[in-house]
């Protein structure tokens, strides 16, 4: 379990992949070099689909655009500018810079919290269709439907093409697997799979896939550019929709979130395909076709993976490779970082709450305080609002109307994440976590507020505040840090949801039914553990509960809500012996309490 | 300028029967049909088998609805439902049907571009103007199809599940709804309008192997705009259809084809929720 | 032979040279073409022209003794199928020329690799103009020869002052009617309106009213073939339009499938089946003979591709040898007699051609309206001419 385990691994199989290159000329025949050459720059281009649809969960349809965005750069460069070393760099780098600003733009367009994923994929579909019609109306300039061909270039000899465009390939692929092995590759793929409670940890996801559409943009111009240059040619169909589909066929094939898989994919098909020019013009259309939906429907994870069980297999029983990689961490406790909020003794107040749907009025008019040091229990029947209250305090995109100020701050339009940052830390009814990360793998996600996330490495250990920690004690998940949250009982993700929100240190934790689904004896570590915090941490707790008992053992204030409105509020028994409170909730107590 | 605005009408209302089908198939099942291209084409060679038989063109959306229904039945049961809990493979998997379709299209009429026989011919006058006949009829088709739409979705029981499963699936289901149902009838009757909508632009266009595939983005757009209803449709496709049709006569008709996208894109940008009503 | 070659194409080479005399060696000649997308319409009838003179040439002794072996390859009708189809040609069969027709994006695509591997390529397409190699040789028409038979027509006959242009927006579209609008106006025309679509558009609906509201004399048209070409026509037709028309981009086929909508219009072209001299017709009757049930109605696409092998042939045998450099210096010396007629390419590498003014009956067949002989292409290539 050594630290380097992914880099060194990355780094021997570049190595390889670089003498396999370097000696690629000398075996093969020129037609066969000359047909990798364009294969290596498509696969390069097919790598990066594959980090943002088959590690990060969106469907782009849009990477073709990039591609086309460097070879008309370097093809418009040369055609009408100059041509030169400096007129080559510049128009590198002009085309990397037109493509990250161009995808910069699609992900604010596509990607802004509550988009949803069939949106940004309308969106990275219009952009190649978009980008055809400006090369079309581009006239003479762009050379139009017919492109530019024979512009001045490098007639460097195939050898030469065939080291650079190997080359580059090896580089962004290694450089991508150190990347999507990292903690932030972790990232990724819990945005993937659960982009929301990303959201509510205090991550930025929008930020974080904009980024990535970004980077990808770039090293797809860079594939594009060289594409150009060495082919002589630029048309339209470089950065057309047809070309952006089928770099998800050839992705979804080679297997998705594999890497490698869509990069033997794209040669693969790409050299297959040169090879049966002209003997199934139809055919092979229909063929790949069919093979797509069979991929799709029966074998989502593609080919790779099948034929890496196989190679690791076969590499165990010659001793070749290890046990799988699996990050275990060693946690250890820190001091709690200093909040801001240190001396604000009303971490969450909110002042005329209202949210509307259409007519119907779901929270009206809610005005309260949370103390620092205080459980605040929100009870009430069904449909009294208390999960849209906690969505619209930790969701500034939510509320219809108010204000929500959190530690002195008003909360304004914030997403969820920039409302974690300023100190809320949220529950959820619902226990899916992150299916295939291991629980030190979701602690590191929710450090990431405070931490960040290694870019290029793996982490080792992780400094969790100690009530996470108490948490994980309790609930023995100390000991689970390798196992995938999955194969969790139903108790310990109840645990290490907690511990997460709590790992991101906040100050005000909201908590929707903790305790739902938990057995007696759960039930009341869970709120010792509560009280404790609440006690010694000085945590502004907000709780909404059902089990009247466990809200009346805990709580320090007790809220009711009916109707959308604020029924009463006051000490535990206050609102206990209140005759209004019993006449409303009584009536209802059958229903709600299940 | 009379012309001018009977551009606009027939257009949004070509638009709106065009995206129909989509719209159906996103509310109920939560998936956008990529095949909807496909459909519209083999809705095209519908209309050319149809009239090529001597048929009367008149019945080719008709026949066109049916053959389309029960293709979409079959292609529910073997590639979409297998895929209901991952909606993005869905959108791939119907875009490789769509690839499939094409291909086989291709394999079997050739990619000549063909014909279909119009149903009426020539120019109807309306004050001092003339204007394509067919047009005219094929907005108040699309009116039609509108108004029979909404019947169904509001008079019939299969309405009213299909209404239940697009506002809660869940809990339809809890009611005793079979949603499996709703959503295998509900793909076919996307399909059958897609096919229909096909044999109804043919007379207008010509049939080829692609003839579909120019629609699609704008009926996508077009639906993630209006949100599932067919008032809200049938406004989006009125706003759009016209902005196109201003901007490709007065600025140019390159930038008309990439009004609906570039608008559709920054109505959601500004407002997720569309046009949609409620 | 170094280590590098590995492939089966130079293994069955080392084998032809081995088991067989040199004479029999055969002459390749490479025709990628788009067997499938938007050509793979009219691709069969260019290979099929391609397979009668391949079996004439041969029966008749060949090129300098040697047999023709023709080497067909799918482009795609686009530029990646282009790179693919030439690549193979060119680094994996190892033609000796390239004869063929393409779309503008997959020529394009394809120069590159002509100019790498040296390679004699003879365009049979008419184009929009001015593509130039040191390799290449085109013997079809380009907008000079074409537009001004039919604008000169309707200046006469009709008296048509003004203008209409309507096309796709593509490169032979724009510079078909780019040409229009200069040849118009240098004659004392007035242009209304020139308005595009995109390539796959097919709603030509807002073009057509500001059509009507301009209310030009006469009406030139230069789509992408196929869908949109005929979609106009039948939207033109239903919105009551019915002013002069002339049609670039439409073949004889393609009015005869139109029915009744085609009626009327008038095209220009360098070869209609109804040309009435010997050499059409013994080449008709040999495609009849030859292909009988499954032939494709040779065109204005297909024909020069028959004579262009002839060319190659001829130039061949001027030079001596099939070396790639005798052939290109012998291309403009040879005049060869075909169904369009004596064709000689010029040093510009274009060809002055005889043009036909059409126009398509009601039943569906060209009447040649006039001819014009030797009509030249103007300045192309002028690279090439000292």
């Amino acid at each position: 379990m050594s630290r380097r385990r992914p880099l060194r691994t990355a780094l021997i199989g570049a190595f390889v992949a670089l003498a396999v290159i370097a000696a690629g000329p000398f075996v093969l025949d020129t037609y066969t070099t000359n047909i990798l050459i364009r294969a290596f720059f498509l696969a390069a281009l097919a790598m990066t689909v594959d980090v943002l649809w088959g590690y990060t969960g969106i469907l782009t349809f849009g990477q073709s655009a990039f591609f086309g965005i460097g070879a008309y750069a370097c093809a418009l460069t040369f055609t009408h500018y100059g041509f030169g070393p400096g007129w080559a760099i510049g128009a590198l780098l002009a085309g990397m810079g037109t493509a990250m600003v161009v995808a910069a733009l699609i992900g604010w367009l596509a990607f802004y919290h509550g988009a949803s994923p069939l949106y940004a994929s309308i969106i990275t579909l219009a952009l190649p269709i978009v980008f055809v019609q400006l090369i079309f109306a581009g006239g003479r300039f762009t050379g139009s439907s017919s492109g530019l061909s024979a512009f001045p270039t490098y007639y460097w000899a195939f050898e030469t093409w065939f080291w650079i465009a190997g080359t580059y390939l090896v580089l962004v692929a290694t450089v991508a697997w150190i990347f999507v092995k990292s903690d932030f590759g972790r990232l990724l793929v819990a945005i993937r799979e659960n982009e929301d409670r990303c959201a509510y940890l205090g991550i930025p996801v929008s930020g974080v896939k904009i980024t990535l559409m970004v980077a990808a943009g770039a090293i797809g111009a860079g594939a594009g550019f060289g594409y150009s240059a060495f082919t002589n040619v630029v048309a339209p169909e470089l950065g057309g929709f047809l070309l952006g589909t089928e770099l998800l066929i050839w992705t979804a094939l080679g297997g998705r979130g594999t890497l490698l898989g869509p990069i033997f994919g794209a040669i693969g098909i790409d050299v297959t395909a040169s090879y049966l020019t002209g003997a199934l013009p139809f055919l092979w259309t229909l063929l790949v076709g069919i093979a797509f939906i069979v991929v799709i429907v029966f074998l989502p994870e593609g080919l790779a993976p099948i034929i890496g069980r196989r190679l690791r297999a076969a590499g165990q029983a010659l001793n070749l490779v290890g046990a799988p990689h699996v990050s275990s961490y060693s946690v250890k406790a820190i001091n709690p970082g200093s909040h801001a909020s240190e001396d604000v003794e009303v971490p969450l107040r909110t002042e005329g709450l209202q949210r509307h749907y259409g007519s119907l009025k779901v929270l009206d008019g809610i005005s309260l305080e949370a103390r620092k040091a205080e459980i605040l229990s929100i009870v009430g029947p069904n449909g009294a609002g208390k999960t849209t209250f906690m969505r619209c305090v930790s969701d500034g995109g939510e509320r219809s109307g108010g204000k929500v100020f959190i530690n002195g701050a008003e909360i304004g339009r914030f997403a969820p994440h920039r409302v974690a940052k300023l100190g809320v830390g949220r529950s959820f009814q619902n226990t899916n976590l992150f299916d295939t990360l291991t629980v030190g793998e979701c602690l590191m996600l929710a450090r990431f507020k405070t931490d960040g996330a290694q870019k290029f490495s793996r982490r080792e250990s992780l400094d969790l505040p100690e009530p996470a920690l108490a948490i994980l004690r309790a609930t023995e998940l100390a000991d689970a840090m390798t196992l995938e949250t999955r194969n969790l009982s139903h108790g310990m993700k109840r645990g290490l949801e907690l511990a997460m929100v709590l790992a991101t240190e906040p100050s005000v934790l909201l908590l929707d039914e903790p305790t739902a689904g938990l057995t007696k004896a759960e039930r009341t570590a869970i709120g010792d553990v509560l009280v404790k915090l609440a006690n010694d941490h000085r945590l502004c707790i907000v709780l909404i509960e059902h089990d009247l008992d466990f809200v009346r053992d805990i709580s320090s204030r007790i809220v009711v809500l009916h109707q959308g409105a604020l029924l009463m509020q006051g000490t535990v028994e206050e609102v206990i012996n209140s005759d209004l409170v019993k006449a409303v909730y009584a009536g209802e107590d059958a229903e709600s309490v299940k | 300028m009379a012309i001018l605005v009977l551009d606009m009408l027939t257009t949004s209302l070509i638009l709106f029967v065009v995206a129909a089908g989509l719209m159906i198939i996103l509310g109920v099942m939560k998936l956008i049909n990529f095949a909807h291209g496909a459909f519209l084409t083999v809705g095209g060679y519908t209309a050319m088998l149809t009239t090529d038989a001597g048929v009367s063109p008149w019945l080719s959306g008709p026949l066109a609805l049916i053959f389309g229904f029960f293709g979409g039945l079959l292609i529910e049961r073997f590639i979409v439902r297998p895929l209901y809990d991952r909606p993005l493979d869905a959108i791939l998997a119907t875009w490789g049907l769509g690839i499939v379709i094409g291909q086989l299209i291709t394999l079997g009429f050739g990619r000549e571009v063909q014909f279909a026989a119009s149903p009426l011919e020539g120019t109807l006058t309306l004050g001092a103007i003339d204007y394509s006949a067919y047009r005219l009829a094929v907005s108040g088709i699309a009116l039609a199809i509108g108004a029979g739409l909404t019947a169904l979705l509001y008079l019939t029981r299969f309405g009213l599940n299909a209404r239940a499963v697009i506002m809660n699936e869940t809990l339809a289901r809890g009611l005793g709804i079979d949603s499996a149902r709703v959503r295998a009838f509900t793909f076919g009757l996307g399909a059958g309008l897609a096919c229909a909508a096909g044999a109804l632009i043919t007379p207008l266009l010509s049939v080829d192997p692609n003839m579909g595939l120019p629609w699609l983005v704008n009926s996508f757009m077009l639906v993630l705009v209006s949100g599932v209803s067919i008032p809200s449709l049938l406004l989006a496709s009125l706003l759009l259809g016209s902005a196109q049709v201003l901007v490709s006569t007065f600025v140019s008709p390159i930038l008309g084809g990439m009004t609906i996208v570039v608008l559709a894109a920054a109505i959601l940008r500004i407002n997720p929720r569309g046009l949609s009503f409620g | 032979m170094s280590i590098k070659k590995l492939s089966a194409a130079t293994l069955l080479a080392i084998g032809a040279f081995a088991g067989s005399t040199l004479a029999e060696e055969p002459v390749k000649i490479g025709i990628p073409v788009g067997l499938s997308g938007a050509n793979s319409v009219v691709a069969p009838s260019v290979v099929q022209s391609a397979e009668l003179a391949a079996e004439e040439i041969n029966a008749a002794g060949g090129i300098l003794g040697h047999p023709i072996e023709l080497v067909v390859a799918d482009d795609g009708s686009g530029a990646q199928g282009a790179q693919r189809a030439f690549d193979s040609l060119v680094f994996q069969s190892e033609v000796d020329v390239l004869i063929s027709m393409e779309t503008s994006a997959a020529r394009n695509a394809g120069l590159p690799i002509v100019n790498r591997g040296q390679v004699p390529y003879i365009y049979t397409s008419f184009y929009e103009g001015r593509s130039c190699s040191p390799w290449m040789y085109i013997n079809a028409w380009v907008p000079e020869q074409q537009v001004a038979p039919i604008v000169d027509h309707f200046m006469a006959e009709y008296e048509a002052k003004t203008f209409f242009l309507i096309g796709s927006d593509y490169a032979f579209g724009r510079g078909m009617l780019e040409f229009t609008r200069t040849y118009v106006e240098a004659n004392g025309g007035e242009i209304l309106g020139e308005e595009y679509l995109p390539m796959d558009g097919s709603d030509w609906t807002a073009i057509i009213s500001q059509l009507r509201s301009a209310a030009p004399d006469a009406l030139i048209t230069s789509t992408a073939g196929g869908a949109p070409n005929v979609t106009l026509t039948k939207q033109l037709r239903a919105a009551g339009v019915n002013i002069p028309y002339g049609n670039l981009a439409v073949d004889e086929g393609t009015a005869k499938t139109m029915g009744g909508d085609a009626t009327g219009i008038y095209i220009a072209a360098s070869y209609l089946t109804s040309i009435p001299s010997d050499e059409n017709q013994d080449f008709l009757a040999a495609m009849e003979t030859k292909f009988g049930e499954d032939l494709k109605t040779p065109n204005d696409l297909s024909v020069p591709q028959y004579e262009a092998i002839y060319a190659y042939k001829a130039a061949a045998e001027m030079a001596g040898s099939v070396e790639p450099q005798a052939i290109i210096d012998a291309l403009d010396d040879v005049a060869v007699t075909g169904p369009r007629g004596t064709i000689q390419m010029n040093a510009q590498r274009h060809a002055p051609l005889t043009m036909y003014l059409g126009q398509v009956q009601a039943d569906g067949s060209v009447e040649v309206i006039s001819t014009f002989e030797d009509v030249d292409p103007g300045e192309q290539c002028p690279q090439f001419a000292g």
